[in-house]
């Protein structure tokens, strides 16, 4: 039995300052239902952090919370040691957290580019005004956006598609493209929801390989909640299992496979 | 030629008129928000329009000056900007249906209200505003104004669909929750949308007043909403081609209808049904684009600017996102 309790017993909301992310105590109700129950924990700047569990966990839950999509009933987020429970999503994006979703939400009748040139949003600033005249700054502005669109285009291997309909896309393609466009927010912190669902084991290789590329090159924090083990357990350097809301292990890769409830959450007892 | 365009003076006006109410309509949509409150901007600008000019800056005989027809429009726009601002943030926490239906309840409260009395000095009360002053000697010379009206708004929304501001417009119609997560704040560019939108229709609510007339409580109502959201849906609302397009369009229809009816080469019957069915075939050509053409006649393919279809058709189905995990793993 793994209780993480090194990370759950911190009492005031004052995190370690080394911690990217620390979640204390996030709970969300739906009903009857306790969707996340009491999950605390931390995750530490450059490492990529697994979060897995068994169907209806709150894998996906703890993500919208985390990014102001789902409110908590109770808990708290700090983000860089700054409370960010509650926020507005617009506003933790601001803050340098970015997102893909499980099932592709891409801008699905808009080109390519246009879905990655949108995501630019918060590092331009160019009035409205501005941008209806084409003054320099704005047609400036417009230019680095396409630019560095077709940059992030290029890493996913999708610029010789940037003027496709996103929608038209293979599904694997899709998921390069959320990818990218949550790069374009230049985030710290990147949270991809089951980045290689519906990807071939090469592909999924590639997307391992890939994920440890963009942290290197952009200096990124990154949490994924993946199915898929083996990516799992060869990309994370830490691994969070969620069972029916709960936190059960929290730990490296060996130790959460060995872990007896771990074990007895997939298998049953 | 002249001679056609002199007896057709209102009705091309109108066409232009339409059109950029269409376009007052297409903002608001073109960021996601089925608002149909362009008729009570329009109203509220007629109004502004009909007591500046008879009660503000009469004038006795001759022609009303048109810089001050500019004025009005002007006023008008700013007034239903600031209307637009605190009625849009109540009402753009609603969606989709909801949203429509909240924006017509505000049309019919604008034209509950020109009847009270108590705005009666403003708005005439049942009777309305009368003898508004003409400041043009024909109907085709309200061009000048209507005709920069059309160009400088369709270039204004040319423009916004090629940068920063409208691209969160339309990331906000495609999904508005993933808009919000990549940065984009909703609320501030769904007021934003609506506001352009009731600007445009203020302004021309104005021109209309002037062109009418006279203005009163059959302006810019429920039926108003329904015509412009018709010229929209049916020219397009993908591009800011297809509200121009639809409002020009639709509002010269049923006068060629009648116009076909009246060239005597028809049976007599069919030449009726034209004459006095025109509104029976108007409908029918609204239901049958509608089928054949949900996203409007014009489209952004079409125009050649849109998106391509990937050469490869798309994985028909997405993959279960849930599958049973580590089983055999561990």
């Amino acid at each position: 039995m793994t209780q993480p309790s090194a990370t759950m017993n911190h009492a005031a909301p004052s995190a370690p300052v080394q911690s990217v992310l620390h979640v204390q105590g996030l709970t969300r109700q739906f009903g009857g239902l306790v969707a996340v129950n009491n999950v605390s924990f931390d995750v530490r700047p450059g490492e990529i952090f697994g979060l897995i569990g068994p169907n209806g966990a709150g894998k996906t839950t703890l993500f919208n919370m985390l990014t102001g999509l789902t409110q908590p009933s109770s808990g708290a987020v700090l983000y860089y040691g700054q409370n960010i429970t509650g926020e507005k999503p617009y506003r933790i994006a601001k803050r340098g957290i970015a997102r893909t979703f499980q099932n592709v939400r891409l801008f699905g009748t808009l080109s390519v580019l246009e879905n990655v040139m949108i995501a630019r949003h918060i590092h331009t600033r160019s009035s409205l005004m501005r941008g209806i005249f084409g003054l320099p700054p704005a047609r400036a502005e417009e230019r680095e956006t396409r630019r560095r669109a077709f940059e992030l285009l290029e890493l996913v291997g999708l610029s010789a598609r940037a003027h496709v309909e996103a929608r038209t896309l293979p599904y694997g393609d899709q998921r390069r493209l959320e990818i990218a466009r949550a790069l374009a927010l230049e985030p710290r912190l990147l949270l991809l929801d089951e980045p290689a669902a519906g990807m071939n084991p090469n592909e999924k290789q590639e997307l391992s390989d890939f994920i440890r590329d963009v942290r290197a090159r952009f200096n990124l924090t990154v949490i994924l909640i993946e199915h898929h083990v083996p990516l799992v357990m060869g990309l994370c350097e830490r691994i969070a299992v969620l069972n029916f809301g709960k936190l059960i292990a929290l730990g490296d890769p060996a130790r959460v496979q060995n872990d007896r409830a771990v074990i007895e959450a997939y298998l049953g007892e | 030629m002249a001679a056609f365009f002199v007896d057709n003076g209102f009705l091309l006006v109108s066409m232009i008129l339409a059109a950029v109410l269409a376009l007052s309509l297409y903002l608001p949509i073109m960021a996601g928000q089925l608002s149909l409150a362009s008729p009570g901007f329009y109203a509220i600008g007629g109004y502004i329009a009909a007591y500046m000019s008879t009660k503000l800056f009469p004038i006795d005989s001759g022609l009303y000056p048109v810089w001050l027809v500019v004025l009005e429009m002007i006023a008008a726009g700013l007034v239903s900007g600031v209307l637009a601002v605190l009625v849009g943030i109540p009402a753009l926490r609603l969606r989709g249906i909801y949203l429509a239906l909240a924006t017509i309840a505000f049309v019919e409260i604008v034209r509950v209200l020109s009847l009270v009395q108590a705005f009666e000095p403003v708005t005439g009360g049942a009777v309305g505003v009368f003898n508004i002053p003409q400041p043009f000697g024909t109907q085709i010379e309200y061009m000048w104004l209507a005709l920069p009206l059309l160009l400088i708004s369709g270039w204004f929304v040319y423009r916004l669909e090629r940068i920063r501001a409208g691209r969160a417009f339309v990331a906000l119609r495609e999904d508005e929750l993933a808009a919000d997560a990549m940065g984009i704040n909703p609320t501030y560019y769904e007021v934003l949308a609506f506001t352009l939108g009731a600007i445009v229709a203020g302004v021309v609510g104005a021109l209309s007043a002037h062109l009418l007339n006279t203005w009163n409580a059959r302006q810019g109502t429920f039926d108003t909403s329904i015509n412009v959201l018709a010229f929209v849906l049916i020219g397009g609302s993908r591009t800011f081609v297809g509200p121009i397009v639809g409002g020009l369009v639709l509002t010269a229809l049923p006068e060629l209808l009648r116009s076909l009816a009246g060239i005597g080469l028809l049976p007599p019957g069919v030449a009726q049904f034209l004459a006095d069915g025109r509104t029976i075939i108007y409908g029918l050509l609204l239901a049958l684009s509608t089928i054949f053409f949900p996203q409007g006649l014009i489209t952004p393919r079409l125009l050649g600017i849109g998106p391509r279809r990937a050469a490869a058709p798309p994985v028909a189905e997405q993959p279960a996102s849930d599958e049973p995990p580590l089983r055999e793993h561990v």
